[in-house]
């Protein structure tokens, strides 16, 4: 049978649980972005976001800087895209190799209802392409999303997948809780993070590696 | 009694600048004023730090959030109108995961600042910072800054917390 449907945001999840490459950090924006995440393929090195609308690309921005040895996978709405658009200018302008985007475009901002997109048929990779991301293309099918991943190892510059999802405004309950300062440790040392080491009188340092 | 080193600070950019590179920060991210302006290229050029000009304030915090979740020592430099238009990532990405992150901020429009224009964000800031629950403390112009610097960013870490430190234009103008 033909049809015309959007795949959901679990389809593109298999295929990213499936093809995810080894060492990956996966930062999920706010609302299914994590709770759905979080119920098929939940890792010590997932970041969940909890709130803060619009500030997983620059998040991860900042992490994959930090980590530049390891893939940086960011799933982001295009909603929350659409509210801190100027993020994907500075990560244009920094344009880490190990960071990958996948932004979903379901034309609504899912998190909170539903509610229409100010404008929901951009071309976002057109989009990320204006803003200094080289590597940018809108995938139709979850298929194509392992091909992109892969991609990422030969990639000179950040990668923005931009994946066609149909709106799932019906909040999944996530199988573990996402308490946030919880989340943040454990993902800290799945990843040997230096501690900082305090000093009775100041001047106290992270760990040397 | 001061020790030598405080004795010898005469440039007090250069001794944030100093304090910084000896505290190990490696990221500093940035939307800058003009009294920022000069400190950035000096940062830009120190081959152990790195400098990311971020458009927004907000999208500034959330980069320094993502730098010190992996691990990496983080300041950030803005001007206070900046930290006014942080609010939300401030409350519930910033304080509520707890990252510990050093902001040093130029403290416009007080009655120091020649450009008047900036009274109305001077006249918010303070008041602002205590709505929001943010740490913050004004610098000392009398005493050298970069241990005033080394406290701000001891207090970020010992709470697990944002701390800005507010400052003049003698303290980061260079």
């Amino acid at each position: 049978m033909v049809t015309n449907a959007r795949p959901t945001r679990a389809d593109h999840y298999r295929a990213l649980a499936g093809s995810l490459p080894p060492r990956a950090l996966v930062v999920t924006s706010l609302g299914n972005a994590s709770y759905l995440w979080a119920s098929l393929h939940h890792a010590p090195e997932n970041f969940y976001f909890e709130d803060a609308m619009g500030l997983t690309l620059p998040l991860a921005l900042g992490l994959a800087i930090a980590q530049p040895d390891r893939p940086v996978i960011a799933v982001e709405g295009d909603g929350a895209l659409l509210m801190h658009m100027g993020a994907l200018v500075t990560i244009g302008a920094m344009n880490p190799s190990n960071l990958t985007i996948l932004l979903i475009q379901n034309g609504v901002h899912a998190a909170s209802g539903g509610q229409t997109l100010t404008n929901a048929t951009l071309d976002l990779a057109q989009l990320a392409r204006a803003s200094g991301i080289k590597h940018a293309e809108n995938l139709n099918a979850p298929s194509a999303l392992a091909a992109g991943i892969a991609a990422a190892e030969k990639r000179d510059g950040v990668g923005v997948l931009v994946l066609a999802t149909e709106p799932d405004v019906e909040v999944v309950r996530p199988s573990i809780s996402l308490d946030p300062v919880a989340t943040k440790h454990r993902f800290m040392a799945a990843i040997e993070a230096p501690r900082y080491i305090p000093t009775m009188f100041g001047g106290g340092m992270l760990e040397q590696p | 009694m001061t020790t030598s080193a405080e004795t010898l600070e005469t440039h007090r950019p250069s001794a944030v600048l100093n304090a910084l590179k000896r505290l190990g920060f490696g990221t500093v991210v940035s939307v800058p004023d003009s009294w920022l302006g000069e400190i950035l290229i000096r940062i830009d050029q120190e081959p152990g730090m790195t400098l990311v000009r971020a458009t927004h304030e907000e999208e500034a915090l959330a980069i320094a959030c993502g730098s010190r979740l992996g691990g990496v020592r983080t300041a950030l430099l803005v001007q206070n109108a900046g930290v006014l238009s942080m609010g939300a990532g401030m409350v519930s990405l910033a304080q509520r995961y707890q990252f510990p992150l050093l902001m040093l901020v130029s403290y416009r429009g007080t009655p120091d600042d020649a450009v008047f224009y900036h009274v109305p964000k001077g006249r918010a800031t303070e008041p602002v910072f205590r709505g929001i629950g943010l740490a913050h403390a004004c610098t000392d112009r009398y005493r050298p800054i970069g241990p005033q610097v080394e406290h701000a960013a001891t207090y970020a870490e010992e709470a697990s917390c944002p701390f800005a430190l507010l400052m003049g234009r003698e303290d980061i103008q260079w």
